[in-house]
Parts: C-alpha cells; sequence; structure tokens
C-alpha cells in the first residue's frame, strides 16, 4: 500500500513540473501566493488552520497530532480565469497545480509527515512588439518575455498531543524551485528572414527555510481552536554560472494564524480563520513596479456533517474567504475573494475509522487590483488516505 | 485505494497555459537593435586568389571560341567509347538474329549546342579534325597534348594541332541545336581503336567573335551486318572523353575577388568579428562605447561583395552560383580543406550574369551568422577551434569557363561587414 501510494506520488509529481500559471498576478512583484489547502479547507474558506479532527496542512501543525493513523494526502487545483483590464484588454487563462502531497506517520508517541506545498507561483508571460530601423527600412518585431518558475516549500513536521485536548506541532521548511527568465527577440518581414533571434536568458535557485510553531486546544468538546506562527528565513535566488543577472535576496513575512471550529447544532459546524502577514519587507529588494503590501485575509465556513449520500457521510461544506494580494501591478491594494461549496465523501471505512476519503470544493472568486479583474472559477479535489 | 490510479487521468484533460501579462507588467530591459557597417580594414586580411582547382574535362562539355571578344581562342577535344560490336538483323530467311560480323561503311559526329549559353544569334561554321598526337584529356590545356608530373608534351602547333582536316559544318541557332558532320568509312575506322592516345576529335569554330557552349557529342555509326548485306543499321558510340583548351589563360586578379571559371578560381581571405565596437557613430548613440560583443548579440551577420565587369571573354552568360566555406588549414592553401557551406541554398547563391557584364556593382549579400558567433566565441558549437579563413567559390567546380568577379579591398566598393547587433541589459530579477 505504501508502495502504492509512493509511486502515486511520485508520479503526480512529475505531472506537475512545470505548473502553469494560474493569474496574471503571478506576474507582480515575487508572484502569487498558493496556499497549500486540501479540498476541505477549501470548500470551508478557510486559511489552513483551526478546524476540528486532524488534518493534514502545514500551516497548522498541531493538527497534525489530532490524527490517529499514518495518512497520506494528496490535492489537485484546476482553475479557469476570465480576466480584464481597464484597457479593454480581456482573455481566458487556465491550468493545474498540486498545492499538497505528504504523508504522515506515527512516530515518537506523535506524528511526523513529510509535505510539498505550494509557495509562490511566478509564470507567466509577456509579449510587446516594435520597430527598428534596418537597412533604411522600418522592421517589426516581437519582444516575448516567458517566466516560468514557482517556489515550493518541503516540510518536515512532528506534532504531538499533550492530553486529550492539547496539540502542539512544529514544522520545519525548506524553500525550494527555481525561475527561469527569458527574453525573445524575433524579427517579422521576408526582408529579415536572415536575422537570428535575440535570446537572453537567466536561470536562478530559490533557497530559504521556514519555521512552524503551532498550538491546538479542544476547548471543549465541540469547539477547537488553533494558532501557529510561520518564522522565514530570507530567500536567496542564486543566479547559475551562465546567467547574467544578479543574485537576489528577498526578505518573507512572518505570518501569523489562528482560527476555530464550534459545533454549534446537530451536525453543524461553524469555522473561522485569520492570516497576518506583511510582506512589505520584500519590497526594499524588488525593482518591478509596485508596491509590497500585507496579504492579511479571514475566512468562514459552515460545514453540515449528517449529509450522507448511497449510505456514506458526505459531509457538506459552504465558505467565504477574503485576503489580499501581497503583491499587485501597480501601486493599488489587490485583494481575492471567494465563495466556496463542496462536500467530502468517505470512500471507505473501517467501524468509525475513515480508511479513504476525497474533498471536492468549487471556488467562484475574484481578484482585483487597479486596472485588472480577474473572476476565476476554482477546483481542488483531495484525497486522503489512512491506515497506510 | 482505486480511485488513486484514476488521478492523474482526470487532471491530464485539462489544458495548462501561461498567463499573459498586460499593461507594463514586468517587461525585462527592453534591447535595442542596432546595424552597423565594418569596412573591410576593420574585419578581414590578406585576400588572395587561387587558381587550378578541377579541370575542363570535369564539365563534360565542350567550349568552341574565336577571338570571342578579341581576345579568346577556344577548341573542343573529344573521343568516343568502343563501337558496339552486335546488332540485331533481319537476315534473308526473315529471323531476327544477333550479328557480330559489322563493317562500318559511314557515319555522323553530332555536336549538341548549349543555346542559351552560346553568344551567337547568326549562323556559324565548325570545322572538325582529327588529332594527330597523343593528349591526355584530364591534362591537355592550348598549349601542352599531355601535362602530367614527370611526362610534359607541347602541342606540335598550340591549340591541339595540327589536326587531319575531316569536314564543316553550319550550325544555326535559329534552326535547331546540333550541327553533324559527315564521316566517310576511314575516319570511322580510325576512332575504332580506343587504345590508340592519338585518337580524338578537334572542333573548330571558323567565324570570329562568338562562344559557343557543347552540351555535349555522339557518334552515329551505319553498321552492315553479315548477314543481312544490304541493310544498314545506326548505332551510336557515346563520348569517352571531352575537354576544352582555351588561350589566353587569365591571370589572377591583382585587386579583385574572383570565382568561378574552369579550371576554377577561389578567393581566400582572413575575417575576424570585432570584439569591441567603437567608433560607429549610429551604435554609439543608442549604446555605451566601447562595447564588448558577445556572440549571442549578433543577430545578423554577412560579408557584402559588390560585383564588378569581368574580362568581357569570360562573362558568365549564365547565373554564377556563389558558395562560402571556411578554410580549415590557411597555410595548407591551395589545397586546404574546406568546412560546411555557409550558404542556406542547396545550389548556392545565385548571381545573375549582368552583374558581371551590363549591370556591374550590384551588392551580393552573404550572411554567415552562425560563423561569426563561433569566430567571436573562439570554437563551433561542437567545441572545435573556429578558422577564420573564408574562401570564395563556385558551387561546382568547375561550373563553366566563365567566372565572377568582384571589388577587392582598397576599391570604393571593397567588401564590408554587415552587422545587426541586438544589445540588451541582463535578465534580472524582479
Amino acid at each position: 500500500m505504501m508502495k502504492r501510494l509512493l509511486l502515486t506520488l511520485a508520479g503526480l509529481a512529475v505531472m506537475g513540473t512545470p505548473a502553469a500559471g494560474q493569474s496574471l498576478f503571478n506576474a507582480a512583484g515575487l508572484g502569487l501566493p498558493i496556499e497549500a489547502l486540501d479540498g476541505r479547507a477549501r470548500a470551508l474558506g478557510n486559511l489552513g488552520i483551526g478546524l476540528r479532527g486532524g488534518s493534514f496542512l502545514p500551516t497548522d501543525p498541531a493538527a497534525l497530532g489530532y490524527l490517529t493513523f499514518s495518512t497520506g494526502v494528496m490535492a489537485a487545483q484546476p482553475s479557469w480565469v476570465d480576466y480584464a483590464s481597464e484597457d479593454g484588454v480581456t482573455g481566458k487563462v487556465q491550468g493545474n497545480r498540486f498545492p499538497l502531497l505528504g504523508i504522515a506517520y506515527p512516530f515518537f508517541q506523535g506524528m511526523m509527515s513529510v509535505q510539498i506545498g505550494s509557495f509562490l507561483d511566478q509564470h507567466y508571460q509577456r509579449t510587446a512588439e516594435g520597430e527598428v530601423p534596418f537597412g533604411g527600412e522600418s522592421v517589426a518585431t516581437k519582444d516575448h518575455f516567458v517566466q516560468d518558475g514557482s517556489i515550493s516549500n518541503l516540510n518536515l513536521g512532528f506534532s504531538r498531543k499533550l492530553g486529550d485536548d492539547y496539540s502542539v506541532g512544529l514544522t520545519v521548511g525548506r524553500y525550494a524551485g527555481s525561475v527561469v527568465r527569458t527574453l525573445t527577440r524575433t524579427y517579422g518581414g521576408d526582408e529579415t528572414t536572415d536575422v537570428d533571434d535575440y535570446i537572453e536568458q537567466g536561470e536562478w535557485g530559490y533557497k530559504g527555510h521556514s519555521f512552524t510553531l503551532g498550538a491546538g486546544m479542544n476547548v471543549t468538546e465541540g469547539v477547537r481552536v488553533s494558532a501557529s506562527v510561520q518564522v522565514p528565513t530570507n530567500l536567496h535566488a542564486e543566479a547559475t554560472d551562465e546567467t547574467r543577472g544578479a543574485d537576489q535576496t528577498y526578505k518573507l513575512p512572518i505570518q501569523y494564524r489562528a482560527g476555530a471550529s464550534a459545533l454549534v447544532g446537530t451536525g453543524l459546524t461553524v469555522t473561522g480563520s485569520l492570516k497576518v502577514a506583511d510582506w512589505s519587507g520584500a519590497q526594499e529588494s524588488l525593482s518591478s513596479v509596485g508596491q509590497a503590501r500585507d496579504s492579511n485575509g479571514f475566512g468562514i465556513g459552515t460545514e453540515l456533517s449528517r449529509a450522507r449520500l448511497w449510505g456514506k457521510a458526505m459531509p457538506l461544506r459552504f465558505g467565504y474567504r477574503q485576503t489580499g494580494l501581497p503583491f499587485s501591478p501597480n501601486d493599488t491594494r489587490a485583494t481575492e475573494k471567494t465563495f466556496a461549496a463542496g462536500f467530502g465523501l468517505a470512500l471507505s471505512t473501517s467501524g468509525d475509522i475513515v480508511l479513504a476519503a476525497a474533498d471536492l470544493a468549487v471556488e467562484r472568486g475574484r481578484r482585483s487590483g487597479d486596472g485588472l479583474t480577474e473572476n476565476f472559477w476554482r477546483v481542488t479535489i483531495s484525497l486522503l488516505v489512512s491506515g497506510l | 485505494m482505486a480511485a488513486l490510479g484514476l488521478w492523474p487521468i482526470f487532471l491530464v484533460g485539462c489544458e495548462e497555459q501561461l498567463p499573459v501579462a498586460i499593461g507594463d507588467q514586468a517587461l525585462p530591459g527592453e534591447p535595442v537593435t542596432v546595424e552597423i557597417t565594418v569596412p573591410w580594414s576593420d574585419f578581414a586580411s590578406n585576400l588572395e586568389v587561387f587558381g587550378g582547382y578541377g579541370s575542363p574535362e570535369d564539365l563534360g562539355s565542350g567550349v568552341l571560341a574565336n577571338q570571342y571578344e578579341g581576345t579568346l581562342d577556344a577548341r573542343t577535344l573529344v573521343r568516343f567509347r568502343r563501337y558496339p560490336s552486335v546488332v540485331v538483323a533481319v537476315d534473308a530467311t526473315g529471323a531476327s538474329r544477333p550479328d557480330s560480323t559489322l563493317t562500318y561503311p559511314s557515319g555522323r559526329l553530332v555536336a549538341y549546342f548549349d543555346t542559351i549559353a552560346s553568344t551567337n544569334a547568326a549562323p556559324v561554321t565548325l570545322a572538325l579534325g582529327a588529332t594527330q598526337v597523343e593528349w591526355d584529356a584530364t591534362t591537355t590545356s592550348w598549349d601542352y597534348a599531355i601535362d602530367t608530373i614527370n611526362d610534359q608534351r607541347a602541342w606540335p602547333e598550340p591549340g591541339a594541332g595540327p589536326v587531319t582536316a575531316i569536314g564543316t559544318a553550319v550550325w544555326d541557332p535559329a534552326a535547331g541545336d546540333s550541327a553533324v558532320f559527315e564521316l566517310d568509312s576511314l575516319q570511322v575506322a580510325a576512332w575504332a581503336d580506343t587504345t590508340d592516345l592519338t585518337a580524338g576529335a578537334r572542333l573548330d569554330i571558323i567565324e570570329p567573335g562568338s562562344r559557343l557552349r557543347i552540351r555535349g557529342m555522339a557518334l552515329r555509326i551505319d553498321a552492315r551486318p553479315s548477314s543481312a548485306p544490304d541493310t544498314l543499321i545506326q548505332v551510336t558510340a557515346p563520348t569517352r572523353e571531352m575537354t576544352f583548351i582555351y588561350t589566353p589563360n587569365p591571370t589572377p586578379p591583382p585587386d579583385g575577388v574572383r570565382i568561378g571559371g574552369a579550371p576554377s578560381w577561389r578567393t581566400v581571405m582572413d575575417v575576424s568579428i570585432p570584439s569591441v565596437i567603437d567608433g560607429y557613430a549610429e551604435f554609439c548613440a543608442v549604446v555605451s562605447c566601447p562595447h564588448t560583443l558577445t556572440p549571442v548579440e549578433i543577430s545578423f551577420a554577412a560579408l557584402v561583395l559588390t560585383s564588378r565587369m569581368t574580362d568581357a571573354a569570360f562573362q558568365p552568360s549564365d547565373s554564377i552560383r556563389l558558395d562560402v566555406r571556411p578554410v580549415t588549414d590557411r597555410s595548407a592553401m591551395p589545397k586546404s580543406p574546406l568546412g560546411n557551406s555557409l550558404i542556406e541554398e542547396r545550389f548556392g547563391r545565385p548571381v545573375p550574369p549582368a552583374a558581371f557584364g551590363s549591370s556591374p556593382g550590384v551588392s551580393i549579400e552573404i550572411p554567415f551568422t552562425t560563423f561569426s558567433r563561433d569566430l567571436l566565441r573562439g570554437e563551433d558549437s561542437k567545441g572545435n577551434p573556429a578558422t577564420g579563413t573564408l574562401a570564395l567559390l563556385s558551387v561546382l567546380e568547375p561550373f563553366s569557363i566563365s567566372f565572377a568577379s568582384f571589388d577587392g579591398p582598397g576599391s570604393a566598393s571593397e567588401p564590408y561587414l554587415r552587422l545587426v547587433l541586438t544589445i540588451g541589459p541582463p535578465v534580472e530579477l524582479p
């Protein structure tokens, strides 16, 4: 069983490299933050912390301790985006992402995990057209720029329950990934067919670490509160030997998260979460247009856990979330707001133990900044397997 | 767990797309494109013309000329293959059977002309004669019948003479493309011995002022089989060797570029791509000078030649196909091997004949962008040292008696280097 799971994870990792971008906001600053969330958290509008039961989110290390058995999780996230600018430019873009892959295993009276989570998406392209004089005539040029890159976080976590109601956890992460920036100038027209393209390219590898400490507490039988703080090192981008461009170091923000879930009625759970992260420290290293800001946000949701399908539990979930985007193409604040709905489905159970479950979330959202608006559908589907 | 197996299939169905940034978003420093003209003295040196590549025999065709443009005389020499020894004849009983007992009472030599390459519009008289001394098709020339190592024998008379006159014929280009010479049985018998090194035919043109090109010749022989003595069967002996000799022999130009001819001419020059660009007003107006050039910044490089009038007697009557190849070892010239062609066209860069006659001064651009990058880098894509010597030549050697001429260094239209450079800042992180 473990071998099959690892092979599947490896296959997904290969498929996901390189991932296509999912937003025009990827072109701003360091890119668009991508949260390593599963389908359940997405459907509840959650920011990755404070959900009842055990969960597998790098941003909620303590929740790992509430897992009972060895567990594997994988999430996939296709999205479809319609964008429009104030200049009247419209278009569509779509892509897939694998925001979360991982396994957890009992270790030293607690639970240890290895996770790969998305952090920043940097894929985008841009084309600009112009003219240059050739032999006394004007010849069309096309400058095509492609940025192919992303940053992931490879996490090693450990969590342990303290008594029946308390749990603490620590996740140590290493940022990994690379970015290739390529500018190609091509020359159009019959009279310039012999003129070669001009290609200028740079490649950088990312390095850095993060440390996430979290704690959770079951206040009552139906109420869970959790909090975490993620402290990163600086993010270093090191150029390859062939790259003319310089190395760069970016200051990443400390991220604070808190969340709570409460069983307020029979089969009815409400949840809320907050995130505070100030990215403005990265501004000093950024040369691009725009001002780095905070990515503060909140999310609320509700879960109806008594719904069933074909005799199996199928909790229904609804949520709303709103977060700031740290980078924007201009000086104005950009935000992302989504309404979400979804459900879970227990695929295999043994008594009260869920051996395999799928969680689906469908989000309808909008990212907007001054001059650019994206309306998108985002689907997150995750599979969780226990008892490996 | 079975659902895990379907997971990749579910996702593969979704198309991946890359977002296209809009507005002023994140395009790294824009490069500038500048075109400069580098004079000969800044990129090339040591121009040298070499001759003697190939033999007129390699063309497989002939040339006739008599005081063409007041200077050129040319004659064509030919030998024929063994005559067919067996024919199928119908005997007195009406049966067809092979017969190898043949007599040859007569024959005809037929010459086929290239009407496009020949300069005459009016009929011309041609003379056919039989050579009298041994000659070698590969090395013969106007003065020498044989010119091999340790064996140099002059013609008794320059121009493959003397010959035993056989007859004359008139070729009228308006009437057709061939001329026919009648042969008697003695002449047919004389050319039947293929081991006789004196055997051969010489073709002359009587009227002055024309240059003719012979596409080919054939010997049509009347054969009489013993089994049917009242029957004549025509058999054909194709040419075994055909070449032409001419005078005067052109001398290497002291101040220009020459390619083509038979034997062929090549022009060799050393080239280097300036590693530092400075002093070009159009360049320094947009790029900080001096600028150290890198291979990736060369978007286009071409050698530009200007055609000039070729010696009148050797002016091309058809397009010259120009080829450019790197010279592997300049010190080994004229015998140095050449590298692969830098011309993309399969049969070289065609240049119309008027560029060397009625309309000189045509600029011929020979792109060699990859070569110039390798030269600047010091090695080619395979890591071999880049050669800095180029040979200009005809794509086929020899291709024609005529050759192409271009202005050389020091002239008003000397060769120059056209460079299109794209200079951009390094791509940096945002």
